[in-house]
């Protein structure tokens, strides 16, 4: 017979959440096919290092407008094993709150020297580090008021360890008013990211993110 | 570490959030949702039967759901999933991965595949089926399975005899048609919330 898990919330404000979140709790897996819901995605993917430094399109131009700020973390398990060889994608607005992306309508405005896209690989201890530009807050929804506060998204993908993710600001006056933030409660400080000071003036300063993949899924290791 | 322990000493683990509007489309180039050839421009390919998926993402309101990514992962034509442990195994086809993705822009997909076999050795042999995973602005990750239907299996299948009789059907592809060179074609479709809503999997409590 049917035993269920989670209830997902409806992120409270938010629009999309309204019309995409499944209303019937979530069925639990039966062990025997649990294993089925763990893809093994192939890795097909490398990345450049200059992938890596969000803060100018190529080496050698421009610099983006805006604060650079130096992101570093480490990927584990909740046992603290690293994540090897895993492809972290992530992507934030400009400093004016814009995406370069095709669907971003917003009208803000565009910076000709910042894509806002960025890619690496973790290392063997599962480390990974990279530049960008401090992003600025955004009206998500113009006709309600609704603000999204400074973040930037990640997600982990290659072997079993998938998860999307976003990484915020302490002290953002719109962290509090954020759908998927009040969902997250207590937990949020888990997305923060921690301020370090950088010496020199190449970056305003940096933010440790550790990413921590959950989940009672199995985990792939392989020596790589 | 000693196993009483474990639960107390670990990491507590990262929110999943949502995936938002703007995943970069350019970060898709690479994917492919022809199973059956992993490889462009090599004779080789996925051994089985070719099959062809389409299938919509909609929302509450039955409007298509734009933007979704959309990951399968399924077995192959001899029922193994391929993930490291399996590598080496003689059931693996070298031609087939079994993984494809995808970001539908306007919530339609097309996936071109071979169906999944059945791994008779398995205690408990599962029926032929397809993992789908979503990720979509609005939420976090949701997955479910899907499964043909009337495939003999279905009866047996412990993840869907898991599940209430009237919910089984939507999870069902329907072989309604054939491509001009007979492979034939399976629809599906998928709803994200409200009347008719798809059952989705806790992948994380389970
Ligand atoms: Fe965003």
């Amino acid at each position: 017979m049917s035993k269920y898990g989670r209830t997902l919330q409806i992120g409270p404000t938010d629009l999309t959440s309204e019309k995409r979140t499944p209303r019937q709790p979530l069925h639990l897996i039966p062990e025997e096919a649990r294993a089925s819901f763990v893809p093994f995605a192939p890795y097909n993917f490398n990345a450049l290092p200059s992938e890596a430094d969000m803060t100018r399109l190529a080496p050698g131009r421009p610099r983006a407008d805006g604060e650079p700020i130096k992101i570093t973390g480490r990927v584990t398990d909740q046992y603290g094993r690293p994540i090897r060889k895993s492809m972290i994608e992530v992507w934030n607005a400009n400093k004016y709150g814009r995406y370069t992306h095709i669907e971003d309508f917003s009208g803000l405005r565009l910076d000709p020297n910042f894509l806002g896209i960025g890619r690496m690989i973790t290392d063997d201890d599962g480390n990974y580090e990279f530049w960008t530009i401090r992003p600025g807050e955004y009206l998500a929804f113009p006709d309600i008021s609704r603000w999204r506060p400074k973040h930037i998204h990640f997600s982990i993908r290659g072997g079993a360890s998938r998860l999307i993710t976003q990484m915020y600001f302490k002290d953002d006056p719109h962290n509090d008013t954020d759908p998927m933030r009040i969902l997250m409660g207590d937990n949020f400080d888990a997305n923060i990211g921690k301020e370090y000071e950088i010496e020199g003036d190449e970056f305003d300063c940096g933010y440790q993110f550790d990413i921590v993949i959950g989940g009672k899924n199995p985990t792939f290791f392989e020596d790589i | 570490m000693t196993h009483s322990n474990k639960k107390i000493n670990r990491l507590t683990a990262t929110n999943e959030d949502t995936l938002g509007p703007y995943y970069p489309i350019s970060l898709c180039d690479n994917d492919n949702m022809d199973m059956t050839k992993i490889r462009s421009g090599v004779v080789n390919e996925a051994t089985g039967e070719k099959i062809i998926i389409k299938g919509c993402v909609k929302d509450k309101n039955g409007n298509h759901a734009h933007g979704c990514l959309l990951e399968f992962w399924q077995p192959n034509a001899n029922g193994i999933y391929r993930i490291p442990e399996t590598e080496a195994d003689d059931k693996i086809d070298p031609w087939f991965t079994g993984y494809a993705r995808h970001r539908t822009s306007d919530g339609n997909f097309k996936l071109i595949t071979i169906k999944p076999g059945v791994d008779d050795e398995q205690k408990t042999p599962r029926a032929p089926c397809i993992t789908l995973t979503i990720f979509s602005d609005g939420i976090t990750r949701v997955v479910t399975q899907l499964f043909f239907d009337g495939d003999p299996h279905n009866d047996t299948d412990p993840l869907l005899q898991s599940i209430p009789k009237e919910l089984r059907e939507r999870l069902m592809l329907k072989a309604l048609t054939r491509a001009d060179d007979g492979t034939v074609i399976y629809n599906i479709e998928i709803k994200m919330a409200g009347e008719n809503e798809t059952p989705f999997f806790d992948d994380i409590l389970s």
